[in-house]
């Protein structure tokens, strides 16, 4: 995942660091980038699960 | 070739801080003292935890001592002083050891692109081109106007909410519950209709606006456009990530205005959003509204420019410091991949759902709950003198109340009055103009309080409420004198 605002790559680290100084601790399902601060949310189960699917399928052709 | 010239020195405060921190470290680290002295002054968390496993508890506190005196010495945060002087030690090399003129500096059409949307006198034209094709015509008279036409109006009022009444008024033999689920308030009729048919589709709309701009590199480059004129409001540049994200949702917003170097910019920006930012349904909405009047429309953003400018202007006067310079890295300008866009969109729309949806489903069991008391009818009735002097319907109270709860939930009660033909097209202007610059949510409320205090979150309140209404008098006495009917 990209920050949309600075481009940065969004990290697992990074975005479980920039929560951990948060009083939401999480709870508002939004990434925040390290580098800018800028908030997004983060893709949903179900979300992640299709692009999973889809990708499979692109290397399933490959 | 003459020598560089180039001489990396911190102010004295944190230099002789540096010097203090370095003689009372003793742990075996892998870093250089200076070093370590420097993050420990930028607070660096993983720097912190190092040295705390290593040093004594008396040494801790005679760091955090050096740490809190260097605070009240700084007039800027200690992260930004740093951090501005190597920008400068970088201008200065730079400028020794680089030859680039103007027109070198555009090497590819992306790059041009950049340039250009970044230049104050192309990058104003571009944004009001954004703003024009992007928000107006996709999101307003597209989005909000047509296919909330159809799926509001044709689907859901044709099809399902006649079909979903008789089912209920069939099965359900008591009238209160009856009114509860499909009554004029009730939670299918006023809840899910106005989360699913008017305000779902608006947001989606935003939602791939936003998208497109953020995966272009866009984003960054208004920040730097807007950074001069922010300038004069006490904000930079940065102030544009919690501006933009107030046009998605303010209450997120508010919460980013953390990433503002002071106190000081953070109140401000929380006051700006607050006052002056619509969210994403509530300007979808009163686009799709003024659409037919074109007049109007820009009456309305006149207005909001004015008081964004008018309220930021005198907020940095009242407000004591000084702005803090902004320079960000510029990721290039791409052609936006429909994938990213796709999951962006849909990633939003997922989380704002989960937002709105309860929240509405409560606002319309509370509004049952008013009903049955008798409490909603008497809020009515106090808000009256206030419609009244507006020049508004009683019926235009609904939408206030409404915005009491949401920003959105308001601006979907105008869309209701709206639709119902029960206001001309100047109250539709007045109440538009009122709606934006209301109150906060309650969400929005909440969240300035925690993050601001209850003295500013009160302010903020008490004077938007102020505003809100002194800007719409002052604009239907103006319409009046300058005889001016939409």
């Amino acid at each position: 995942m990209r920050c949309g605002m600075c481009g940065h790559e969004l990290t697992e680290a990074g975005i479980e660091k920039a929560c951990r100084g948060c009083s939401a601790f999480g709870g508002c399902r939004l990434v925040k980038c390290l580098h800018c601060g800028y908030e997004q949310p983060q893709l949903p189960r179900w979300l992640k699960w299709l692009v999973e699917m889809a990708k499979r399928q692109q290397e399933r052709k490959v | 070739m003459s020598a560089l010239h180039a001489t990396l020195t911190y102010p004295a405060e944190i230099e002789e801080a540096i010097r203090q921190i370095s003689e009372f470290l003793r742990g075996d680290y892998p870093l250089g003292k200076h070093t370590l002295a420097l993050l420990l002054l930028q607070e660096d968390d993983e720097i912190w935890q190092m040295v705390r496993q290593q040093e004594t508890s008396a040494t801790l506190e005679q760091i955090r001592s050096v740490l809190n005196t260097v605070k009240t010495q700084m007039d800027s945060p200690i992260g930004w002083a740093i951090e501005h002087q190597r920008q400068q030690v970088g201008q200065q090399i730079s400028q020794q050891v680089l030859q680039a003129q103007f027109g070198e500096r555009a090497h590819s059409v992306a790059e041009w692109l950049g340039w250009l949307c970044m230049n104050p006198w192309t990058g104003f034209p571009i944004l009001a081109l954004v703003l024009y094709f992007g928000l107006y015509q996709f999101v307003g008279v597209f989005g909000a106007g047509t296919v909330v036409g159809w799926i509001e109006e044709d689907l859901f009022g044709g099809w399902i909410n006649p079909a979903v009444e008789s089912f209920v008024r069939g099965l359900v033999p008591w009238k209160a519950i009856q009114e509860l689920l499909v009554g004029e308030y009730g939670v299918w009729t006023l809840g899910v209709t106005y989360a699913v048919a008017l305000i779902l589709p608006i947001v989606t709309f935003f939602f791939l606006v936003f998208a497109v701009l953020e995966d272009s590199g866009y984003l960054p480059r208004l920040a730097m456009l807007i950074d001069r004129a922010f300038k004069g409001l006490g904000l930079n540049g940065r102030a544009v990530i919690p501006i933009v994200l107030g046009f998605g949702c303010d209450t997120m917003a508010t919460m980013v205005t953390r990433v503002l170097e002071t106190r000081r910019e953070r109140v401000l920006a929380t006051f700006l959003l607050t006052l002056t930012i619509p969210c994403s349904a509530q300007l979808g909405v009163v686009l799709a509204l003024l659409a037919r009047y074109p007049t109007g429309l820009l009456i309305w953003m006149g207005v909001l420019v004015g008081v964004f400018l008018t309220a930021g202007w005198i907020a940095a006067r009242v407000i004591p410091g000084n702005p803090m310079p902004f320079y960000m890295e510029l990721p290039p300008i791409r052609l936006p991949s429909l994938s990213n866009v796709l999951l962006k969109t849909m990633a939003r729309l997922h989380w704002y759902f989960l937002e709105v949806f309860p929240l509405f489903l409560l606002a319309s069991v509370l509004i049952w709950v008013g009903q049955l008391t008798g409490l909603f009818d008497w809020a009515l009735r106090a808000i009256a003198p206030i419609t009244g002097l507006l020049g508004l319907p009683d019926s235009a109270g609904v939408a206030f109340l409404f915005g009491f709860f949401r920003r959105d939930y308001g601006a979907a009660g105008l869309y209701d009055l709206q639709q119902a033909g029960l206001l001309t097209g100047n109250q539709v202007l007045i109440v538009a103009v009122v709606l934006t610059l209301f109150v906060p949510c309650v969400a929005q409320f909440l969240v300035t309080l925690k993050e601001r205090g209850w003295k500013a979150a009160l302010a903020m309140f008490v004077i938007s409420l102020g505003v809100a209404i002194w800007v719409g008098w002052m604009l239907k006495l103006a319409l009046s004198a300058l005889g001016v009917v939409l």
